[in-house]
This record gives C-alpha cells, sequence and structure tokens, in this order.
C-alpha cells in the first residue's frame, strides 16, 4: 500500500518535472524592447505633433502588450491556421524579401550571361545614308523612274519632292520602313554603294536609290552599354524573382488534387 | 464712487479699445496682404510642392544618334494611357502596369484581360502613362487583402477582384457597382475633426490624408513606380517617355466633365500629383504648375472630353463663375498649351448644331456627359474647340484676353495600357465591360448575356440598356459611339523629350484620328516666292513663314497664303481632300463666323471656285467585305492657298482638316467578322483624319474702343 503510494507521488513528481520543463516560464515574459517603445512614440509625435504625457505613453505601452497577450492567445488556438489574410501577408513578406535580395547585386557571369543571351536585343543596326528620286504615283511613276535609271546623264530630273526629304543621313532598316512603308528596307540589303537603283514601290509612288554609305551593325561591347544591361536585368529579375523561386522548391511538393470535384 | 461702479467703468473703457484694437488687426490683414493669417500659414508645407528625383541611372545607348533635323520629322504618339493604377481601370480588370504599357508602345504584345494579344503594327515615338491622381493606386490597394487598407469596411467589397478566375464578362454587374461606389460618399468620408490626420492634412496642405479611406504611403509608391517606369523606358534618339497623371475634376453642380492630363517634361517631379481632392478648380491646379515651374519643373496640362463637359470645358467665364480677365487667359494658356481633340469618347472639333454649314462636322460625335448614369445629354455649346476658338476671339475682343489659343494633339484614353487605334483591329477602352463585340453593341447579344447586361446596367443606373433593331437585341449602353481614336503628333528635331515637349510648347502639333497621315502648314505674305516643287520647300516655308501654332502679324493690307503639304498614312486609305477651316471675327460688332474651304482635291480634281468644294472622287466601300476602290485617292496633296474673302482688320484663324477616302468603322468590321451586317442606326464607315494647329492672323490694332466685359476687369483709361 504504502509502495504504491510512493510510486504514485514519483510518478506525480516526474508529471510536474516535465510540465515545467515543456512549459517554462520564458513562454509567458512579454519583452519589449526600447526600440519598438521609442518608435511608436515618434510615430505618434508624428502624427499629433507635440511629446505624449506619461498617460498616453502608458497607454501605448499598454495597446502593444494587449496585442501581444491576444496575438499568442491566438497562436496557442492555432487560429493562424487557414487564414487566408495572414498567408497573404506571409506570401507577400517572401515575394518582398526575394525580390528585394535579387536585386542588390549581380555577380559579373550573370550580366555576361544575360548580355549574351540578349546580345540581339542591344543589336546596334545597320545604318545607310542615300539619297532618292521620288516619283509620286499620280502620274506614271514607275515609266518616269525607269526614265531616269535609264538616262546615262543623270541631269534629267523630273522627279517629285518628297514629304520627307531626299537626303537620309544614318538611317536604320526601321527607319526606313517607317518612313517608305514595311519591307522597304529589303532593297537596301546587299545593294550596290555608290549607284542608282531602281525603280522600287512605295504605297506614294516609285523611287530611285543612291546609297552612299552603308555602316554595317553591330554588337556593342557590354561595357558601352553596361547601364542599360543593368535596368533591363533588374527589370527582368524582378519580374522573375518569385516563378523562379517557386520553380526551384516547387518540386519538393506534391499537389494532391480530388479527381472527381465537380466545377 | 464705490469700488464695484468704479470697476464697471473700466470695462466699458475698455470695450471700445478692444473693439477697435481688433478692427485695426483686420485692417492690416486685409490691406497688409494678410500677415497674421500668413503667421499660421508658415506652419505649412505644401506637400505638393515636393520635388522628387526619379531618374534612373543610364547612359544613352546609342552613340549613333540620329542628327536632329531642323526641318523637323514628325513622331507620333499617346499621352493618355491608363493602367492598373487607375481606380476605374482596375475595377473593371486591368491588371496591365505601366512596364507593361511602355512595352506595347515600343511594339510589343500585351494581354487584354479577356485574355487576347494587343499589338501595334508600327511602334510609337512616344509615349505616357497618365493613371488618374485621384485615388492613385488606391483601388489595387483595397483588393490586396495584405494591405492594411484593405481590412477596412468599405474595401470589402474590392477583395481579390482580379484574381484570375474572376476575369469575366460575368463579373461585369459586381464591378459597375463598384465603380458607382467610389465616386460615391462611402470612400470619401473623412475622418472626424479630432482626429490626428486632420491636423496632418492641414499642415502639409494634402486634404487626401484626411480621408478614412486614403494611404499615403500606397499612393505614394504607386506614383513613384509609375515614374520609375517612364524614366527607365525613356531612350533618347528612339522613344520618349513622359511622366504625367491625368487630373480628374468636374464641375460640383452639373458633373460637367474638366479632365486634364498633366505632362512633366523630367526626370524630376513632385512626390505626388495635385488631384480633384486638392482642388476641383482647375485655376489652382495652374497655380500649382506654376510653383512648380518656379522650382525648375515644366508641364503641360491637356484638357480633353471638352464633348462631355455640358459645355463646361471652354466657357465664357471662370470656373468660379467670375469674368475672365487678362491674368486669367494668361495663365490658362501658360498652363495648357494644347487640348486633346480626338480620343475613344468621341470628336471635339466641332458638333452638327454648332456648324451646320460643315459637312464633316457629323464625325464621331458621343453627346453625352462623361461618366453620366444614366447617360446625360451634354450640351454641344462650351465643349468643341472651334466655337471654343471663335470665343477666345470674342473675349480678345473684349479686352479679357485670349484663353483658348491652344494647338491640337489626339490620344487615346484606354484604360487597358494598350491604345486601340485601328477600326479593324479594335478593343474600345475599359476591358472586361467593352472588350468584346457583343458588349460594346457592334453584334446582336445572345439571349443570356442581354439579361446579364440587363441585370447589371440596372445595378448601374441605367435602366434601358438594350436596343431592338433588325437582327436582334442590342447593347445600348453608349460604346457604340466611342471610337478607334487617336494619335498625338508633333514637328520637332529629335525624338527626345525635351525637342518632344518644347513642340508642345509652341503647338507644333496636330491631331489624327489613329491613321499615321502627316501634314505641314505654313503661313506668311510671301509664300508664293517660293517653288512649290522644290526640295528647299520645307525649310523655304520655315523661313518666310510661320507654321502650326503660331501667330501671323498683320503686314499691311496684304493676303496671307497658306502652303499645306499632306502624306497619306503608307499602310491607310488614300487621301480625298485637304480643307482650311477658317474662323474670324468682325472688327466693329464682335460678331463670329466660320467657313470651310476645300483647298486641294485628290486625282487632280479641282475645287470648284464658287461653293470651295471638291468634286466626288468615286472612292466607295463595299460594306459586305470593307474593301475599298482602288487607284482613287492620293498618296499626298500639296497647295498654295490664298484667302478668297479676306479683310485685313479681322481677327482670324485658320486650321488645316485632312481627309482620307471613307473606310470601314469599327463596328461594321465587327459585324462582318462575325457573320453579321453593320447595325443600321450607326455609321457604317468613317473618313479618318487629320486637324492642325491654327495659325492665328493678328491684325492691327483696331480703332473700337470696347468697354470691357465683366465686374472684375478694370477699365483702362481713354487718354
Amino acid at each position: 500500500m504504502k509502495n504504491k503510494l510512493f510510486i504514485f507521488f514519483i510518478i506525480g513528481i516526474c508529471i510536474y518535472l516535465i510540465d515545467i520543463g515543456l512549459n517554462s516560464n520564458e513562454d509567458k515574459n512579454i519583452y519589449i524592447s526600447d526600440q519598438e517603445i521609442l518608435s511608436l512614440v515618434n510615430a505618434w509625435k508624428s502624427q499629433v505633433g507635440r511629446e505624449p504625457t506619461d498617460d498616453e505613453i502608458s497607454r501605448i505601452i499598454n495597446n502593444l502588450v494587449q496585442e501581444e497577450i491576444l496575438y499568442r492567445e491566438a497562436l496557442s488556438l492555432g487560429l493562424e491556421q487557414e487564414d487566408k489574410i495572414i498567408k497573404r501577408r506571409l506570401a507577400q513578406k517572401i515575394t518582398f524579401l526575394k525580390q528585394e535580395s535579387i536585386l542588390k547585386d549581380f555577380s559579373q557571369k550573370e550580366i555576361t550571361d544575360f548580355y549574351n543571351a540578349n546580345r540581339d536585343k542591344y543589336y546596334v543596326p545597320g545604318l545607310y545614308t542615300f539619297t532618292h528620286k521620288f516619283f509620286s504615283s499620280s502620274s506614271n511613276s514607275k515609266e518616269r523612274a525607269q526614265n531616269h535609271l535609264n538616262n546615262s546623264n543623270r541631269l534629267y530630273e523630273n522627279s517629285d519632292p518628297f514629304f520627307l526629304g531626299k537626303n537620309f543621313a544614318e538611317t536604320s532598316s526601321l527607319e526606313i520602313n517607317s518612313n517608305f512603308g514595311s519591307n522597304f528596307s529589303l532593297y537596301f540589303e546587299n545593294s550596290p554603294i555608290n549607284q542608282w537603283i531602281g525603280p522600287y514601290k512605295s504605297s506614294f509612288g516609285h523611287h530611285n536609290l543612291f546609297i552612299t554609305e552603308y555602316t554595317p551593325g553591330f554588337h556593342p561591347n557590354l561595357d558601352d552599354i553596361y547601364d542599360q544591361v543593368m535596368v533591363d536585368l533588374n527589370q527582368l529579375k524582378r519580374d522573375s524573382a518569385i516563378s523562379d523561386f517557386i520553380k526551384e522548391v516547387g518540386s519538393d511538393y506534391s499537389v494532391i488534387i480530388n479527381p472527381d470535384l465537380k466545377i | 464712487m464705490n469700488f464695484k461702479s468704479k470697476k464697471l467703468l473700466y470695462l466699458l473703457l475698455l470695450l471700445p479699445v478692444l473693439y477697435i484694437a481688433q478692427l485695426l488687426i483686420i485692417d492690416i490683414d486685409v490691406n497688409k496682404k494678410r500677415p497674421i493669417l500668413n503667421i499660421f500659414k508658415l506652419m505649412q508645407d505644401d506637400s505638393a510642392l515636393e520635388i522628387v528625383d526619379f531618374s534612373v541611372d543610364k547612359k544613352t545607348t546609342n552613340s549613333n544618334l540620329p542628327k536632329p533635323n531642323k526641318d523637323r520629322n514628325p513622331y507620333y504618339g499617346d499621352l493618355h494611357v491608363h493602367t492598373k493604377y487607375s481606380f476605374d481601370a482596375y475595377v473593371f480588370g486591368i491588371t496591365a502596369s505601366p512596364d507593361d504599357a511602355y512595352r506595347y508602345a515600343k511594339g510589343d504584345g500585351i494581354l487584354h484581360p479577356l485574355g487576347y494579344e494587343m499589338k501595334l503594327r508600327e511602334p510609337l515615338d512616344f509615349y505616357s502613362v497618365t493613371d488618374h491622381g485621384f485615388y492613385m493606386g488606391m483601388i489595387q490597394a483595397f483588393a490586396d487583402t495584405t494591405t492594411d487598407i484593405s481590412k477596412k469596411d468599405f474595401a470589402k467589397p474590392f477583395h481579390d477582384l482580379n484574381r484570375k478566375d474572376n476575369l469575366t464578362v460575368e463579373s461585369a454587374g459586381e464591378r459597375s457597382d463598384l465603380f458607382s461606389s467610389i465616386i460615391g460618399a462611402v470612400i470619401a468620408e473623412p475622418h472626424p475633426n479630432w482626429h490626428p490626420s486632420m491636423i496632418k492634412a492641414w499642415l502639409t496642405k494634402n486634404t487626401q490624408q484626411a480621408l478614412k479611406s486614403f494611404d499615403y504611403d500606397i499612393h505614394k509608391s504607386a506614383w513613384a513606380d509609375i515614374a520609375r517606369s517612364a524614366n527607365e523606358h525613356n531612350d533618347p534618339g528612339k522613344f520618349t517617355t513622359f511622366i504625367g497623371y491625368e487630373f480628374t475634376t468636374s464641375t460640383d453642380i452639373e458633373g460637367g466633365n474638366l479632365h486634364r492630363n498633366v505632362i512633366f517634361n523630367s526626370s524630376e517631379a513632385s512626390i505626388r500629383p495635385w488631384t480633384r481632392i486638392d482642388s476641383l478648380n482647375p485655376e489652382d491646379l495652374w497655380t500649382w504648375q506654376d510653383a512648380l515651374r518656379e522650382k525648375g519643373i515644366d508641364t503641360v496640362s491637356i484638357p480633353h472630353n471638352s464633348n462631355g463637359s455640358n459645355g463646361q470645358m471652354f466657357e465664357m467665364e471662370s470656373f468660379l463663375g467670375r469674368a475672365i480677365d487678362q491674368g486669367y487667359s494668361d495663365k490658362r494658356m501658360r498652363n495648357e498649351p494644347l487640348v486633346e481633340v480626338t480620343q475613344v469618347k468621341g470628336t471635339s472639333e466641332t458638333h452638327p448644331l454648332l456648324s451646320p454649314d460643315d459637312d464633316w462636322a457629323d464625325f464621331e460625335i458621343m453627346d453625352v456627359r462623361v461618366g453620366s448614369r444614366p447617360p446625360t445629354y451634354s450640351r454641344p455649346s462650351g465643349g468643341y474647340v472651334r466655337e471654343a476658338y471663335l470665343n477666345g476671339l470674342t473675349l480678345e475682343f473684349t479686352q479679357q484676353g485670349n484663353p483658348y489659343k491652344f494647338g491640337l494633339i489626339g490620344s487615346t484614353d484606354t484604360h487597358t495600357g494598350a491604345g486601340s487605334f485601328d477600326e479593324f483591329n479594335y478593343w474600345s477602352k475599359v476591358g472586361l465591360l467593352d472588350g468584346d463585340a457583343e458588349n460594346r453593341g457592334s453584334v446582336p447579344l445572345a439571349p443570356e448575356n442581354r439579361e446579364r447586361l440587363e441585370e447589371y446596367m440596372a445595378a448601374f443606373n441605367q435602366p434601358q440598356s438594350t436596343i431592338t433593331l433588325e437582327q436582334g437585341d442590342y447593347a445600348n449602353t453608349g460604346f457604340t459611339q466611342w471610337g478607334a481614336s487617336g494619335l498625338a503628333v508633333v514637328w520637332a528635331e529629335e525624338n527626345t523629350r525635351d525637342s518632344i515637349f518644347k513642340a508642345f510648347k509652341r503647338k507644333e502639333t496636330f491631331a489624327t484620328t489613329g491613321s499615321r497621315i502627316a501634314v505641314r502648314f505654313f503661313g506668311g505674305f510671301n509664300l508664293s516666292s517660293i517653288d512649290l516643287n522644290s526640295d528647299n520647300l520645307v525649310s523655304e516655308s520655315y523661313e518666310k513663314g510661320v507654321t502650326m501654332g503660331g501667330d501671323l502679324i498683320s503686314d499691311g493690307d496684304k493676303t496671307p497664303e497658306f502652303i499645306v503639304w499632306a502624306q497619306k498614312d503608307k499602310n491607310g486609305a488614300s487621301l480625298q481632300r485637304v480643307q482650311i477651316i477658317k474662323g474670324w471675327m468682325d472688327t466693329t460688332s464682335g460678331r463670329p463666323s466660320e467657313k470651310v474651304y476645300d483647298i486641294a482635291c485628290s486625282d487632280d480634281l479641282d475645287v470648284d471656285p464658287v461653293t470651295h468644294r471638291c468634286p466626288d472622287n468615286g472612292a466607295r466601300v463595299n460594306i459586305t467585305d470593307c474593301s475599298i476602290s482602288q487607284n482613287v485617292g492620293s498618296s499626298e496633296l500639296k497647295t498654295l492657298w490664298r484667302d478668297p474673302e479676306f479683310k485685313s482688320s479681322d481677327k482670324s484663324f485658320y486650321y488645316v482638316r485632312v481627309l482620307e477616302n471613307p473606310t470601314c468603322r469599327w463596328s461594321t468590321w465587327d459585324a462582318i467578322k462575325r457573320g453579321f451586317k453593320p447595325r443600321e442606326d450607326l455609321h457604317d464607315t468613317i473618313q479618318e483624319r487629320a486637324w492642325s494647329s491654327p495659325i492665328w492672323y493678328i491684325p492691327d490694332p483696331s480703332d473700337v474702343v470696347v468697354v470691357p466685359l465683366g465686374g472684375t476687369v478694370p477699365i483702362r483709361n481713354s487718354n
């Protein structure tokens, strides 16, 4: 009998010790740092425009304490689980974290790789310097243009002024297409320099071209366009920060959906 | 005398002293520029004048920039684009960011909220994202359930509005309700008077801070993102961007639309946009712009949709009902050199009721007030630019200055980030509401869609939303009056912010309805000495005359001559005719008149000297497939014109209108693409067109002495 009582006593002590061990007192302590209080008081000051009184300070701290108590009690009840707002908030926090950590520094290799992968985006297009004779479609433009080409002394004129002018300096294919119509720049490709060629039709009439100079396009050195590359890389990273992260960790997850669900 | 009566006597003596002292203080305050009131004002700090440098560290990418062209190039752009940061765009499903918008302008495709791709046939030269300053970024914050502000009661309905599964036409009812409630009092409710935010609002002159539903941090970061995006995409020599926003104000009583876009000429800008919550009065906006200019930040504001202003945009009196005076006119012109004459919500050149003799006046007319529910008729007078030009002359006649001496541009006002310029590839403006043919009324509604539309439009305070026509029931919610328009075009030396902005300021601009027509316009007294077929036509014209937006000062009795040279859109229809529209005012009576002259006809046809009209060139449209007559019309038209009815003493203005051959309207394209006939109560075809800024003829000062009208104009000494 006495033995049994003793055993129960020992068991009781064990349970008590385990309980103490599990629920250490620290859990019920609320530490509020100086910094936290000061920043709240500062926020108060900037809103109200004067120093808070002692009363008001204690109210600020009280609010903080109450919030902390409610927060902890809610946690112990597991209320944070399956809460949409909290989920979103945490998801947003990690989004910001990921985006910011990415925005800081890039290794030289990363920049070079990005540049190499997007070289074509930075391609400086070939530039044509040329003059042209324009023959308006209002009167037999093709024939007149052909006449102009065939005539050996080029003094024979009879061409029309073109709306955007006669001489074009250092013009890219894009600009040529924009001024004369899409695909007009094809007539320039691999064309002879310093001789009249044509006639070429645009939606305005016919043109004879005299290309005086062609500067081939080139890929600029990374150093020359470094800032632009950085801006673009930043933009890309900002856009892809999250999808990359999900790709990275997503494979660890498996998604289970009820296959019979009717929507 | 006992003690008590002595005290009473002192008191009685004190009263007049106090009274006089008070009068003195008031007198000082009123007559000495309010030093006492100003003591309190010193405590205020104007948050709207805080300048932030948003510039992005970036060298020019291309050392081979094209050389500036002294004869100037035409650059095409759009200065009116909304993205997700606008309250009405986000509510209607738009999730496109400013970055997306600029990518679109440079030629990339972006997605419409209904899932299809929007892409330009040819990139633009300049672009400005101009979200509503009012509640900028706020609705997005309401919908994002992670923000603090979204937890307030008024934000609940917005929660997760644009989640992927909610981007459907069916959600339009929910969305329209929300849209109405934003304007409603719920969201504009202020904090109570004792609230710290009220004091803060006063101290920083930022009324928005006083509103319960406002979060300044979110507002500022939306604005900062818009500015960052503009600066990142700006690429001198190739593509120009402007930091900008829309000042969305209206008159208090009639809801008359007084919307304006504010465009910045720098990578720096104010820390926040000046909005309708700061003030409804456009004069206060100009005061703010003047103050920014003193700090080195130049801006222009550009009014739009005067057509839907119920006659309030170009009034003969000020916003507060005072007489317009020279100071008002100067201030307005200093800040508003341009007006957006055409956009998706109709064209504001003129109205058939205002210009009954103009056969081309009935063009893309939107006859209701902007944003009115149910749609309410907008009074034409006071809402159209041609009448405003005439009214400007009248105000000048009565010595009140000319506040309506502005140039013209077009833009789209798209809310999807992507301007819709082409009739055959049209997505209208507001995303889910009008992104498909049924909902914008160009094809009949399927029965279930009809029911849904009527339901949500009833909730949106529009009980009558469908119309029964030959082919069935159509949506009739106002979108049929909208159109695929327009473009802002400038003549500038090079494609840089500075060069294009200078063109805005000197009004060397023209507007098109989306077509890339180009037009040169010069006026002078000796232009006939220039050979029209010379290669130096343009440079000589610049030397010997003035161009669009300029003043032509009288030279004795000499008749002005004008050179006009128009070129068609290389991908568009051919040109049909070029016109000059003249407005003038009789010197003695101040009576205004206007007249439309055809000055150049296509296909070598001649203008009838009596009627001033071109003969029919025979261009037709086949409505069954939208094909047009080939080999009719001109690729360019060029002429020298002398005013045949010129009177050297009349104040006058001249502007050019270029007309294309007719082509199918978007509503016709919508119908035939889906196997229907075009709706019989709409125009089948339109004539795409361009309008230049005017040239004003300034006569010698007149002998007629006119006593200024209006109480606030000081009467000058007659000696």
